[in-house]
Order: C-alpha cells, then sequence, then structure tokens
C-alpha cells in the first residue's frame, strides 16, 4: 500500500510540475484538461490576488464539483473585492450548484460582503435578493436584524419576505416585532406568511 | 401508512409543509439537504418527497438525478421552489420532478397534488375519520 501511495504523490509531483508555478503558468493550468492539474492550480493561485478574474472565469465553466470548491476556497482566501464581485456575479448563475457555492463561500467573508448587501437587497431580480437573504443566514455580522428588517417592510416580493422571516425567527430581536406585524397585515391572504411570522413571533417571544 | 419526505433547508419551510401533511394524515420525514435526504432513503424509501431547489451540499437537482438512479421503488417528487425561471423548471422535470410548484405554496394546493400523485382521494385522514363513524353511527 505504501509502495502504491508514493507512486500516486510522484505522479501527483509530475502534474504539478508540467506548467511552471508561476501567476501565468497557474492560470493556464486552469483550463487544462487534467482536473487533478486544474485543482492545483487553483490551489496555488491563493498566493496571487492578481488570479481572482481567472478564477472567477473559471469557476463558472468548471464541470468538475472538486475544483469548484478549491477555486471558492482560494476565493475565499483572497477575499478581496474583485473575489466578493465574481461570487456575486455567479448568485446569477443558471447552475444551482454554483450559485449554492457562492452562497455558501460569500457567508464567509462577512466584512467585504456587507458593503456590497445593501445593493443586492435591493436587486431587481428577485432570486437574487432571496439569495442576498441567504447569505446573510450564517453572515456573522450586526447589522443582519437590521437588513432583514427593511426586506420585511419594503420588499414587494412574497417570497424575498418569506426567507427573510424564517431567518427572522432565528435571529431576530423584541425590536422585530412591529415589523412582523405589520408583514402579517401586508400579506394577510398568504397562508405561509401568516404561518411564518407567527412563528418567528412566537421564538422571538420565548427569547 | 404513506410516508413523505420534505427536504428543504429553511426549518421554517419544513414545518410549514410537515403540518400540512400530517394534519391529512400522512407520516412526515425531514431532511435539510439532498444529502441527508439520501441517507433518509438508504433507510427505507418514502412514497413521496417535497424538494426545494437552492440548498447547501447537495440540491434538489442533485438529490432526484441520485434517486431516480437508484434502484430502489420509485415514488413521486414535488419540487417547489422561489423560482419561477422556465429553464429551473425544465431542470426539474429533467431531474426526475413529477411537479414543479411555485413557492409558498397554499395548504389546499399542496394536498390536492400529494393526494393526485399518491392515487389517493381522500386524505387518510378522512378516511380514518370516515371509518370511525362507520362503526360509531
Amino acid at each position: 500500500m505504501a509502495l502504491k501511495k508514493a507512486a500516486a504523490q510522484a505522479i501527483t509531483t509530475d502534474d504539478e510540475r508540467q506548467r511552471d508555478r508561476d501567476l501565468d503558468g497557474l492560470v493556464l493550468a486552469l483550463a487544462d484538461a487534467d482536473p487533478l492539474a486544474r485543482r492545483w492550480a487553483a490551489r496555488d493561485l491563493v498566493a496571487y490576488p492578481a488570479a481572482t478574474a481567472a478564477l472567477i472565469a473559471r469557476l463558472v465553466v468548471e464541470p468538475e464539483p472538486s475544483v469548484m470548491e478549491v477555486i471558492l476556497t482560494t476565493l475565499t482566501r483572497i477575499g478581496d473585492e474583485q473575489a466578493v464581485i465574481g461570487l456575486v456575479q455567479c448568485l446569477r448563475s443558471e447552475d444551482a450548484m454554483l450559485r449554492n457555492a457562492a452562497i455558501e463561500a460569500m457567508k464567509l467573508l462577512p466584512d467585504e460582503v456587507a458593503p456590497m448587501m445593501g445593493r443586492l437587497l435591493a436587486d431587481t431580480d428577485p432570486d437574487v435578493r432571496i439569495f442576498a437573504v441567504n447569505v446573510l443566514e450564517s453572515l456573522r455580522h450586526p447589522q443582519v436584524e437590521s437588513w432583514l428588517l427593511r426586506v420585511i417592510s419594503d420588499d414587494a416580493h412574497i417570497n424575498v419576505c418569506a426567507t427573510a422571516v424564517d431567518l427572522l425567527g432565528e435571529v431576530g430581536s423584541e425590536i422585530a416585532v412591529p415589523a412582523l406585524l405589520a408583514l402579517k397585515q401586508r400579506f394577510t391572504e398568504e397562508p405561509y406568511i401568516q404561518f411564518a411570522a407567527d412563528l418567528a413571533l412566537k421564538r422571538i417571544a420565548a427569547g | 401508512m404513506k410516508r413523505i419526505l420534505v427536504i428543504d433547508d429553511a426549518a421554517t419551510v419544513r414545518l410549514y409543509h410537515r403540518g400540512i401533511l400530517e394534519a391529512a394524515g400522512f407520516a412526515v420525514s425531514e431532511a435539510i439537504n439532498g444529502l441527508e435526504a439520501l441517507e433518509r432513503v438508504a433507510e427505507a424509501p418514502f412514497d413521496l418527497y417535497v424538494v426545494d431547489i437552492n440548498m447547501p451540499k447537495l440540491d434538489g437537482y442533485g438529490f432526484l438525478r441520485e434517486l431516480r438512479s437508484k434502484d430502489i421503488p420509485q415514488a413521486p417528487a414535488i419540487m417547489v421552489s422561489t423560482e419561477a425561471a422556465a429553464n429551473d423548471q425544465k431542470l426539474a422535470y429533467v431531474s426526475g420532478a413529477n411537479l414543479y410548484l411555485i413557492k409558498p405554496v397554499r395548504p389546499d394546493r399542496l394536498l390536492a397534488h400529494v393526494l393526485t400523485l399518491l392515487g389517493l382521494s381522500v386524505a387518510p385522514r378522512d378516511i380514518h375519520h370516515r371509518d370511525q363513524q362507520g362503526r360509531h353511527p
């Protein structure tokens, strides 16, 4: 077994050495036919913040989930504004796996995502607004509750409000009570909103 | 008793669907994403699935594709999503959904579709009530 493992490692090392490990070589390797080479390139590009655009470009066409995962890890580790803009673009993708992966990556970048949250929650596409609320789910940021309150007070789309109410049930405080009651009034004919708002109010009352 | 698996990462949505289906007399289990749903299926297949699309780890499309590739008794699946885009609906059916509903789903509508897909004319709860009335006129 040990010999087999050593042989496998040797192959991996050869793969790694097929191209230069500088920025240009690694960016080229992102388009390699071999997923292993693409994975190594994505991993090593963490040392090059200038590679963000190339990583995003690869991410939207990458068919291999394991490579996609490494690209997202690298983007979150680079974590600059360019990386976040790229992740936001992924929210508009038709690929559900990519959208979900971008949401999970954005949750790890609270300080970088926060300045864009206002714009995301005001996006013309309701699906993007829903995904933005999904990002808030695990975004450790002091403004989360006030963003959610703005959504349930101002957003006209029922599913954006419904997604925000789900989350308010978990993170909401007494401050959210008037907005939740107003939401119930706004959607009196919608059983789900009534159910979710009542549940959130109960949870808030229970502390 | 017919068994239904509700798969959604939002706890409130799971509770909502569970409440509607349990009140109608179904046995309901929950999973928070496609991977957990596949684990539930491995324990024992269900009679019907209510599946969200956007979930971490394994989304609804991925779950249905895996489910349909398994050599187990297949059951109908209702995909429920916030997305109204035609492409999402097409992908849902290609992945193996029997029906695509846009959230939020009204209780009477969900129940009507579940009964149809299960080939039932009335909810199990109503059969039970009818039987009890028959015994105690």
